[in-house]
């Protein structure tokens, strides 16, 4: 514990420093900012700015891009209660009690309480990231290529099981996800893979114009003369500040939420999304008036709220601690970590403590300073929403087409973004759902590595993924998550799809 | 069979079938690059086994299409294909030419293009809106931010 402190306390050294100070202020400004913006989303933000990071060192890059996974949460639900339009799909829940609030004349009040609950959730997660990621860590180090692959295949089937229309579909798509990810040069003996003779497939098929043509320009194509004139909340936006009896009802579900988020957050394949459907079911039981959820609670806004920021914290450290993301947020950081030539896993903590805790004390310097900024510029990110649909369209697929060039400098990577924007409008068309896709793209030529080391190792034999303690725990787990929905017809995404 | 049910069926088998082919060139193409043996797997040992549990599960999805008793046929949000499909063009169009016109020409380009005829913006306003688009671009990525950015046969 007591090392863990000084190891803040120089993370926070590092922190404080100007550059990334100034790195950290960006990061959170551009993420409130895309939170804000429905139809663009942290993850093609982080994605189109990560060749722009390429000159930075990487301290300041990965403080900068994990401010923007945050700062979107706080983004994310400002446009939930004045409009009721999510502008991140781990805001939805908030539509629900904050925009009724808005209406009863509310908003203030509700748009306080988001921020200070998500701050509240903000420091629990850190602490918690504080304590969990190096001890993570260390027993990560005892994991071989068995435990690693049973942990990605642990992590592909979580993210199947709450996926909220068909469980098939999306496994479907994680097994897309892995041939895509291991087109290009065979990591062991360099043959060509399905790169059909093509040059710029040898090194495999980049992140980011997938991430780009996924979820940047298909999310524009899909909005084409869907998304009309909305209504923005007209009424003065007053007394930002919760009162006395706002608190009171406030700051159970803001414990709970934040609890409960960062424990979903650690979960390979969990996300932000889930806990805060979780957190609203769970307040909803816990109230005395459940009826009234939904006509403008307090706790509803600040349960989910605080649960959506809290999670963010808690899937860094599965990132952090054992190189595996579990959202398609999270695994173009891991990206981002092997550009800068950083290897994540286990000895990340070790090999670099400056980067860990440095980027640590940023997210807890990026909570106050979104506290501090947020409040008092929601005036102008709701004038940001005045700016016209067409307008925003046009630059998000501008942005989204520089993004997908810049990281390699190659028109290929273009073509690939295009392709993937019409992949992921038939994949919407189609109800499959893009988030196994990217987690599995990233995962799929490490999950590949280890199987076929396993394998090695084992001299064949698959019963070595069930002899190591550890690597059969996550198997049995997956098992479970995989044969459970054939007895009960309760499964956890579909049900979320109801709740909606 | 009402025409509902007939409907599910058929995009049911013929998103099934997509896939099944997918899978079997996918094992197809994986034999070709030689799947190793257990001890030692191969090139195309995980592209084989990817393209069997992809058969697989597009013949659950077609079950469990079959299956769900709804009778309905969920209601997405229409698509405009004809708008979509100019735009998929124009994008690739983008690409073609980025390189050997430059990027503030084709962007000009392909803004004004955006602006102006798919959200029919006014054409005054397209054409001021892309021109300062494509330099304020510039400027941000190619001067400030020192990302490289094609110059083309014009020079910038």
């Amino acid at each position: 514990m007591l090392e863990s402190l000084t190891s803040l306390s120089y993370g926070f050294n590092i922190a404080l420093q100007p550059q990334n100070l100034l790195y950290c202020f960006i990061g959170v400004t551009m993420g409130t900012l895309v939170g804000v913006l429905p139809g663009i989303g942290p993850t093609a933000t982080i994605a189109l700015l990560l060749p722009a990071t390429f000159k930075l060192n990487p301290i300041a890059a990965i403080i900068m891009l994990s401010g923007i996974c945050y700062g979107a949460m706080y983004g994310g639900s400002t446009t939930s209660i004045l409009l009721n339009i999510p502008g991140e799909a781990s805001s939805v829940v908030t539509c629900l009690d904050g925009y009724q609030m808005a209406r009863k004349g509310r908003a203030g009040p509700a748009l306080g309480i988001s921020a200070f609950g998500s701050f509240i959730a903000g420091t629990v997660s850190i602490f918690g990231l504080i304590l969990l990621a190096p001890t993570l860590a260390d027993f990560a180090l005892k994991f071989g290529p068995p435990e690693y692959f049973a942990l990605m295949v642990m992590g592909l089937t979580v993210v199947a099981y709450l996926a909220r229309k068909s469980m098939a579909k999306a496994l479907m798509m994680a097994v897309v996800g892995i041939v895509l990810g291991c087109v290009g040069l065979d990591p062991i003996t360099a043959t060509p893979r399905f790169t059909f003779g093509l040059l710029d497939l040898a090194d495999g098929i980049g992140i980011a114009p997938v991430v780009m043509g996924l979820f940047g320009i298909a999310e524009v194509l899909e909005n084409l003369g869907v998304l009309t004139k909305t209504e923005i909340f007209a009424g003065k936006i007053k007394g930002l500040f919760p009162d006395r009896e706002d608190w009171r009802r406030s700051i159970g579900p803001i414990a709970r939420g934040s609890l409960l988020g960062f424990f979903l957050g650690l979960l390979p394949g969990v996300g932000a999304i889930v806990p805060q459907f979780l957190s609203y079911a769970l307040e909803k039981k816990l109230s005395h008036h459940p009826e009234r959820f939904g006509s403008g609670e307090i706790e509803g806004v600040a349960a989910p709220e605080a649960c959506n920021n809290a999670a963010v914290g808690g899937t860094f450290i599965p990132l952090l601690s054992l190189g595996i993301p579990s959202n398609a947020m999270t695994a173009i950081l891991l990206g981002a970590l092997m550009i800068y030539g950083l290897t994540p896993g286990p000895l990340l903590i070790k090999n670099s403590p400056d980067l860990f805790w440095g980027v640590i004390a940023s997210m807890y310097i990026g909570n106050i300073m979104l506290l501090i900024l947020n409040l008092p510029l929601i005036p102008m990110w709701v004038s940001v929403l005045k700016i016209p649909y067409s307008y925003l369209s046009s630059f998000i697929i501008l942005f989204c087409l520089i993004g997908a060039y810049s990281l390699n400098n190659s028109t290929a990577d273009i073509y690939i973004a295009v392709i993937f924007s019409l992949v992921g409008l038939l994949m919407k068309k189609f109800e499959f759902e893009p988030a196994p896709l990217v987690l599995a793209f990233v995962l799929g030529p490490l999950l590949e590595t280890a199987l076929r080391r396993s394998l090695i190792l084992s001299d064949g034999s698959f019963l070595i993924f069930l002899q190591r303690p550890i690597s059969a725990a996550f198997i049995l787990f997956s098992v479970v998550v995989l044969v459970a929905p054939l007895f009960s017809k309760l499964r956890l995404g579909r049900g979320l799809s109801e709740e909606d | 069979m009402d025409s509902v049910k007939k409907i599910k069926m058929r995009t049911a088998g013929g998103i099934a079938l997509f896939w099944v082919v997918l899978g079997i060139l996918l094992c197809y193409g994986a034999t070709q690059l030689g799947l190793g043996s257990v001890t030692e797997p191969g090139s195309g040992f995980i592209f084989f086994w990817s393209g069997l549990i992809l058969v697989i599960l597009s013949l659950m999805v077609v079950a469990e299409s079959l299956r769900s008793t709804d009778g309905t046929v969920r209601e997405t949000a229409k698509m405009n294909w004809a708008k979509i499909a100019l735009i998929i063009l124009s994008l690739l169009l983008y690409a073609f030419f980025l390189e050997r016109l430059g990027f503030v020409l084709t962007t000009f380009v392909l803004l004004t293009f955006l602006l102006g005829w798919i959200e029919r913006t006014n054409w005054a306003r397209s054409f001021g809106i892309a021109t300062a688009a494509a330099l304020g671009s510039f400027a941000i990525f190619e001067l400030w931010l020192k990302i490289r950015l094609p110059k083309g046969i014009f020079g910038f």
